[in-house]
């Protein structure tokens, strides 16, 4: 409902739209970007080409993928123009087992290394993983936002999580 | 983080709170709030705005076809007749002498 008073020109609407998928867009823009103020950027262009497209919209359709794309494009645009090849250093003491910190500090280690490692990945991979397993989109979904068969989805994601998993095995190893 | 098949529709749970963490920082209502009031500060997009996006190309559309019409029209209008010698005739009967022969050709050239 709030997708087609957006879709009729209803700014308060595509307001609350904002609300509800800014925080989403951004992991999706920093999955591909990085943890960059491009990927805000980003974001950003992304809503307002949205929101200036929006009578394009076709209300009958899921709005979710349709902004998720624009944004990923913007995304990838950015990426593009700007040769952003954001690269997260991983401190030196959480590649050795020398240094035990404390949980806390353990678990931040292990995001910065998890980020590290998606940025490793192939960006079609990157994506899919990211919209499947975080935000929670279908399969179909991820295919329509990606334009590529479900199938394609399917392997993206698989050989998405092999990699994390092996980037990652070797963190848990050395965990406390 | 489990093994699964490729074909497999499950979520990986565990993941997705561990990415979903990875790719969250603390300033998330700020930004949120900021992207808010930007994307109302860019409005709606008018027909005007299509319009004015659309300016500078047909503006130099208009000029490439002023240009090209300036540069087809040019030789007709270099090729075109000199004034005739409209008082040629007159020449011939007011003139106290013979008239030269250039003047009577040219009236004859102009079928008078």
């Amino acid at each position: 409902m709030l997708a087609r008073r957006a879709a009729s020109g209803d700014g308060d609407a595509f307001g609350i739209l904002v609300e509800r998928y800014g925080a989403p867009a951004r992991r999706v823009a920093r999955a591909i970007l990085g943890m960059d103020e491009d990927a805000d950027d980003a974001v950003q262009d992304g809503f307002i080409a949205a929101w200036h497209a929006i009578a394009r919209y076709d209300p009958t359709r899921p709005f979710r993928p349709w902004l998720t794309r624009i944004v990923a494009n913007a995304a990838l645009d950015l990426g593009r123009k700007r040769k952003v090849r954001h690269t997260v250093s991983i401190p030196e003491h959480t590649a050795s087992g020398t240094v035990r910190p404390d949980r806390a500090t353990d678990h931040t280690l292990f995001r910065e290394r998890l980020r590290f490692a998606l940025e490793e990945l192939p960006e079609r991979q990157r994506i899919a993983v990211t919209l499947f397993d975080a935000e929670g989109y279908s399969h179909a979904e991820v295919a329509e936002v990606l334009k590529v068969p479900e199938g394609t989805v399917r392997s993206y994601v698989f050989h998405a999580r092999r990699a994390l998993r092996r980037a990652l095995g070797a963190f848990k190893e050395d965990a406390p | 983080m489990t093994e699964q098949s490729p074909f497999a529709n499950e979520r990986d749970q565990a993941l997705g709170v561990e990415l979903r963490a990875a790719l969250d920082t603390a300033d998330t209502e700020a930004f949120v709030a900021r992207l808010k009031a930007a994307v109302a500060d860019a409005g709606a997009e008018t027909s005007w705005d299509v319009l004015a996006a659309w300016a500078p190309q047909g503006l130099v559309a208009a000029v490439v076809a002023a240009t090209l019409i300036w540069l087809v029209g040019l030789p007709a209008v270099r090729s075109a007749p000199a004034t005739p010698l409209a008082s040629a005739p007159i020449q011939i009967e007011v003139a106290p002498s013979q008239p030269e022969a250039v003047v009577i050709t040219v009236a004859i050239m102009e079928g008078r």
